[in-house]
């Protein structure tokens, strides 16, 4: 029986954690850094403790300092989230070494699927279909450079032991092997403490398609459908539905078989994440793993009806699978917008500081998952995503109206968001009508930056803005005369504008 | 009566503030109702519409405004500060040597180019860490360096000039 949980990471993710927690009557038990001493997810949490100075690498990546706290605490187990150590092999070893549970898979099967060139070895030998390249690191430019040339350009480098976009370059032409393989390499030992680096064939024009798979640790197996992931900016997710608009009844039977044979190749259990890239003609190529619960797993939820935290804790703490495949049905649609703190037409600058106001969206078929409330402050040393809001409809035209109306309602003051983009992508007609890949903020949003892609409902608001800037101005010279005056009655202040 | 000049985008309003709920937006009479519902949120009506605007102060001159789901970032001047503001742009046109500014706050990761180095634009000159990613700055114009205010390894404010070409 688990009863107290050390969540190990910070932001909406950790404060998902908790809600499930509670669910189960759970203690949970926070670790913050300096910099989040005030931060959403400690203020929910049922105990929080501070775990170091603000880099990720002194607080959420000291792997000794959170097991002996967890040990200290009498917590059972750690809840490792996205990123940080939730795909770290050593680091699962090591809480499973100490007599803790971990919850998600076994630090072997992290460490199978974790190496991203032993991965691809592994998925070959079991017929699950992968992209051409190296199933070895590349340790030197000239060796890269000749296997390029064999695969032909464009290629891409990726972290061998990496994920979520970081330490991985396209690269077009030998020219710019050298540069693009020691930012990727620089990148990926900053980001996952290794700089081994491998090359894939470039796939033109690809869909992000990836299959959420859950496994007790009795050698059950189930799929909870795909998901669609194909709206990124530099490999980072930006909109994500489910189930995907272009994956057919016998593709989704294909893919979610292969997933579910990955899986078992590795002897997984708890929630795991197949990801596959998918050609114009529906042939799909394994991309990796992501052995850990996912960002956009709310949308499955909302498709399924299932709690995946909870399952995620129950199966941890040596329960059977519950649900039988054939129960699980895909109901209705689901979308997910990442808000992040960045100004889309300053060249996605990350936007810092304090939250000074917040107020979320809601109503019928809203869900908001967020790491921030009023006086959050946002800062520089990690993730510069805010929250995520999650629309369900019947169907997929539904849940975007739905998600359109919630994005206009949601207000934060204090820091740039990128609300205002997704006016713009949710009615491009190649986002529409499915057509979209990987490419589509590349190819059909980033040239209209700065400000292009703005329309004329935005014109009036403009407008409306620049009086009330007036307005505003007008009321602080009106402040500052009658603070200089005593005695004066300023009845604009604090009031209306007669 | 008061005007002011209220930049957006790169577009220009001129706004007059009548009394009695009339504003002149760029020669346009139209009838305003304002009431501050929270230090960050107003209500504004322009004749039978109505619209919720969660408001931000950057500084005395500068406000952002996010209304139904778009971010205005308004720069407020009078006339009078307009006009001085128009001379120092001239003024600054005729330089002939360019900022290199931090777009975003972060760690100056490495610089590729030392003083005295010729640039060509568009070229890499330097590598600014922000949020866990690299990204490269390219030279905005072509000259040779004349200052580096930074070193490598320090961190950068947003907006900080990190070096000069000329």
């Amino acid at each position: 029986m688990i009863k107290k949980i050390l969540i190990a990471n910070r932001g909406e993710i950790a404060h998902r954690i908790i809600k499930a927690c509670r669910e189960l009557n759970i203690i949970s038990a926070a670790i913050y850094s300096e910099a989040d001493k005030t931060a959403l997810h400690v203020r929910r949490a049922d105990e929080a403790f501070l775990i170091g100075p603000p880099p990720a690498s002194d607080s959420y990546l000291n792997k000794e300092k959170i097991i002996k706290l967890a040990k200290e605490i009498g917590a059972d187990a750690i809840h490792p989230g996205y990123g940080f150590l939730s795909e770290n092999s050593e680091f699962i070893k090591m809480v499973e070494d100490s007599g803790l549970i971990f919850i998600g898979p076994s630090s072997t099967s992290a460490m199978m699927m974790g190496e991203k060139t032993s991965a691809r070895r592994l998925m070959k030998e079991n017929n699950v279909p992968i992209v051409p390249g190296t199933t070895e690191p590349i340790y030197t430019v000239n060796e890269g450079k000749k296997i390029a040339e064999e695969i032909g350009y464009p290629v891409m480098l990726k972290a061998a032991a990496g994920g979520g976009g970081k330490g991985m370059r396209k690269i077009s032409s030998g020219d710019e092997f050298e540069s693009s393989f020691s930012q990727a390499r620089n990148e990926s030992l900053k980001a996952f403490g290794s700089n081994e680096v491998y090359l894939e064939k470039f796939i033109e024009n690809p869909k992000h398609i990836e299959v959420q798979i859950f496994a007790d640790k009795y050698g059950n197996y189930v799929h909870l459908f795909e998901r669609e992931c194909s709206v990124q900016r530099r490999h980072q997710k930006v909109i994500e539905e489910a189930p995907s608009i272009s994956v057919d009844d016998s593709t989704r039977n294909k893919i979610t078989r292969a997933a579910v044979k990955a899986a078992k190749a590795c002897n997984y259990f708890n929630a795991g994440t197949i990801e596959f890239l998918m050609d114009n003609d529906k042939n799909f190529y394994f991309l990796e793993m992501n052995t850990r619960l996912q960002v956009e797993h709310p949308v499955t939820e909302m498709i399924t009806g299932l709690d995946i935290v909870k399952l995620q804790i129950k199966i941890a703490s040596g329960e059977k699978l519950s649900i039988r495949q054939e129960d699980i049905k895909i109901h209705g649609h689901a979308v997910e917008c990442r808000i992040y703190a960045e100004d889309v037409d300053n060249n996605f600058a990350p936007s810092t500081g304090k939250i000074t106001h917040h107020r979320l969206t809601s109503g019928p078929g809203i869900r908001i998952d967020r790491g921030i409330d009023v006086m959050s402050e946002v800062p520089i040393y990690y993730d510069p995503m805010l929250a995520k809001v999650i629309a369900w409809g019947i169907d997929r035209e539904e849940a975007l109206a739905r998600m359109k109306r919630a994005l206009s309602e949601y207000q934060i003051g204090g820091v740039i968001t990128n609300i205002p983009a997704f006016n713009w992508m949710l009615k491009q007609k190649s986002f529409l009508d499915g057509s979209f890949d990987i490419n589509f903020l590349d190819k059909e949003f980033l040239p209209l930056l700065p400000g292009k892609w703005k329309d004329s409902s935005s014109e009036e608001y403009e407008e409306i803005a620049a009086v009330l800037g007036a307005i505003l101005k007008e009321g602080e010279l009106q402040t500052t005369i009658s603070q200089n005056k005593v005695g004066h009655c300023n009845l604009w202040k604090g009031q209306n504008y007669e | 009566m008061s005007e002011y000049v209220v930049s957006i985008n790169q577009r220009k309003y001129s706004i007059q503030l009548l009394g009695n709920n009339e504003i002149i937006v760029n020669s346009k009479k139209i009838n305003v109702h304002v009431s501050k519902v929270s230090d960050y949120s107003f209500l504004f009506h322009l004749g039978n519409k109505v619209f919720e605007i969660t408001t931000n102060k950057i500084d005395q001159n500068r406000f952002g405004l996010l209304i139904d789901g778009w971010y205005y970032d308004t720069i407020v001047r009078t006339t009078l500060q307009e006009t001085v503001n128009e001379l120092q742009q001239i003024k600054s046109k005729t330089k002939h040597h360019s900022d290199v500014k931090a777009p975003m706050p972060g760690l100056l990761l490495k610089l590729i180019k030392q003083i005295g180095d010729e640039v060509k634009l568009g070229e890499p000159i330097l590598l600014l860490e922000a949020m866990k990613m690299e990204n490269e700055l390219r030279s905005p114009s072509s000259g040779r360096i004349k200052n580096i205010f930074y070193k490598e390894g320090q961190s950068v404010e947003k907006d900080s000039i990190i070096l000069t070409i000329e």
